[in-house]
């Protein structure tokens, strides 16, 4: 008998035992469909984290240096920040890494409010390099980022992120308008291009982006940074440029070599992998759940198939008569069970489907269908299916076609 | 066509205890005869019907069939003599449940070369007079009819050999006297046929009848 012949007989056996192969389906299809959801919806989660971990830290191919050792909370701004990361700091990183293409230097403050005649906002004031825009990969929709010459001359310029521009110039162009950060005056030279929300849900275009220079000796009077983005020539050197940069740092800040770091380095990368651990620890324990389901339906199909092999003798008895060895035997209920697991299974993969995109729908996420979920779900029903039917079907062979065809 | 000699079977019981169902029994059957078994229970009967039917092989001694020793044959040795060479007619008629006559006739094809070949299987319904019946399921056909089918089953492979086992047994004496024809029909045909039976009545139809006493030939005799 060959496989086909086999998956016909199979199948025309579940037809006639519809409610059986029924049962036998509905393990498989639960644990499938959970399966299917979980890892879709996983994926799809991720993702998007991911995307949002991209739209705040702009590119992944920099690593960040701030003051202060150890991993601080929140987001470091100039109240909260040691006073130990420099300029100089900077430049030195720059001119001295050999593994390091820009440098961007970062000095921000949240608490400061922003006033454009009667309106008034409490946007986050960053000041940055003039090569921020490239180093970050963003985009200006209207104007034109400061230069390195407003840089120099400590220009009072501002780039407005687009909630800035929706609380201040509800219906007018800010470009060239005069705004105030605390007492000084800032002239707006550009719209920021919107970046959406990030990791935490948060919008991240509420903000305000000054030269750096004159945020520290016109604004905040502050010769320190909150931050130094030091953007890589090849992504594939990070820790290289970390080791690097940490012992330039420890060099320059004079650090004893029993003494801790006073300063800490992260890679976006690092962060990231981190940041989607946490998803994938929970999806996995959910996984676990869903191969449980499915491992229970593998025994009830086992049980079923065990009771069909039983009420079945007699005609195992006749084919075995009419010239079935013993693997023709084997193979007809293997299949049987292979027929109605893998078929369970992709029910499953369905119902799955369906459930996904309700999800997916529900919850605005990005609609991913996870191929490798799907491979895994058809692989895991017909495993399920060999393993849990190899059994009775080995107990069908057994059965001894003699006393079976007895009255 | 059927060559026994010396043959022995024994069993083990469940506890262990061997029992002896053939001993030393030694007969031969050409090819075209159609050979009665008779004999109390316990006799052997159904032992040897079963290794003729290669569906149990002798403990000792051996069994050709047309000229083949199969006495060591493997299984799936002996299922391909069993799917071309042997045709099993029972007296519970075994037809498989929830499926039609025809493909009841059409499973012992699936062993064989593999391919189900439906007018083939029409063409044989119809010889044994069921041309009407092929959609019909078992349990909506009388016990005569299916045991017919369970003819037609046996003839699908063209087989040479017919064992039957009390073929009438679950039936009235009309419809039984129909399949005894039908069986005599085969034999006129050239197949052989052997017949295991309590009834006198259907051992009339044998030329032949060989008697089984305690797992040895009582006595083998012409009755023609």
């Amino acid at each position: 008998m060959g496989v086909l012949e086999g998956i016909r007989l199979a199948w025309r056996s579940m037809s006639r035992h519809r409610l059986r192969a029924f049962f036998m389906m509905v393990g498989v299809m639960v644990g499938i469909s959970s399966l299917t959801i979980l890892y879709s919806v996983g994926e799809s989660t991720k993702q998007e984290t991911i995307k949002r971990f991209k739209r705040m830290v702009g590119t992944f191919d920099t690593v960040i240096v701030r003051p202060g050792a150890g991993r601080m909370r929140g987001m470091i701004s100039l109240t909260t920040a040691e006073p130990t990361l420099k300029f100089e700091d900077a430049q030195a990183i720059a001119s001295e890494v050999a593994e390091i293409k820009q440098v961007a230097q970062v000095q921000n403050a949240f608490d400061i409010d922003v006033q454009y005649r009667d309106r008034a906002a409490t946007p986050a004031v960053v000041g940055v390099s003039a090569n921020w825009l490239d180093l970050r990969g963003d985009e200006v929709t209207e104007g034109a980022f400061f230069t390195n010459d407003d840089m120099q001359s400590l220009a009072r310029v501002a780039v407005i992120g687009m909630d800035v521009q929706k609380a201040l110039f509800p219906d007018e162009n800010p470009l060239d308008k005069t705004l105030r950060i605390g007492d000084v005056p800032f002239q707006v030279k550009a719209v920021l291009a919107s970046r959406g929300a990030g990791p935490g849900g948060g919008s991240l275009d509420n903000v305000i982006l000054i030269p750096v220079t004159t945020a520290s000796k016109r604004l905040f009077n502050r010769d320190y940074l909150t931050m130094t983005v030091a953007q890589l020539k090849d992504p594939e050197d990070s820790e290289t440029a970390i080791r690097k940069i940490t012992a330039l740092m420890r060099e320059r800040h004079r650090i004893a070599p029993s003494a801790l770091d006073d300063f800490t380095i992260t890679s976006p990368r690092a962060s990231m992998a981190q940041v989607t651990q946490v998803g994938s620890t929970l999806s996995k324990t959910l996984m676990g759940v869903a191969i449980i389901a499915m491992i229970i339906g593998g025994v009830v199909i086992m049980s079923l198939m065990l009771i069909a092999v039983s009420e079945r003798r007699k005609e195992i008895g006749v084919r075995r008569s009419v010239g079935a060895s013993r693997r023709d035997i084997l193979l007809q209920f293997v299949l049987e069970a292979l027929v109605v697991s893998s078929l369970g299974g992709l029910i499953g993969i369905g119902v799955g489907l369906g459930g996904t995109r309700i999800v997916i729908q529900l919850q605005n996420l990005p609609h991913i269908v996870a191929w490798d979920a799907l491979g895994l779900a058809v692989g895991l029903s017909v495993v399920i299916g060999l393993v849990f039917g190899l059994y009775p079907a080995w107990k069908a062979t057994n059965v001894d076609p003699v006393a079976a065809l007895r009255v | 066509m059927i060559e026994v000699s010396h043959v022995s079977k024994v069993y083990r019981r469940g506890d262990g205890t061997p029992v002896t169902a053939l001993n030393d029994v030694s007969f031969a059957i050409v090819a075209g005869e159609f050979v009665t078994i008779r004999g109390p229970s316990g006799s052997g009967k159904s032992s040897i019907l079963n290794i003729l039917g290669c569906l149990d092989t002798p403990t000792s001694g051996t069994y050709r069939l047309e000229g083949e020793d199969v006495s060591g044959y493997s299984d799936r040795q002996l299922s391909r003599i069993r799917c071309r060479k042997i045709g099993f007619v029972f007296q519970s008629f075994n037809l498989i449940p929830r499926t039609t006559a025809l493909e009841n006739v059409e499973i012992p094809m699936i062993y064989g070369n593999g391919r189900v070949d439906r007018t083939k299987a029409t063409v044989v319904l119809q010889r044994v007079g069921l041309a009407d019946r092929t959609r019909h399921y078992g349990t909506e056909l009388s016990g005569g009819e299916q045991q017919r089918v369970a003819i037609a089953r046996a003839l699908i492979n063209d087989p040479h050999l017919i064992l039957a086992d009390e073929p009438t047994g679950n039936l009235d004496s009309v419809a039984g006297m129909e399949i005894m024809r039908l069986l005599q029909d085969l034999n006129t045909e050239g197949r052989t046929i052997v017949l295991v039976t309590h009834d006198d009545a259907v051992a009339s139809y044998a030329a032949r009848e060989i008697v089984l006493r305690d797992g040895g030939i009582g006595s083998d005799r012409s009755t023609a």
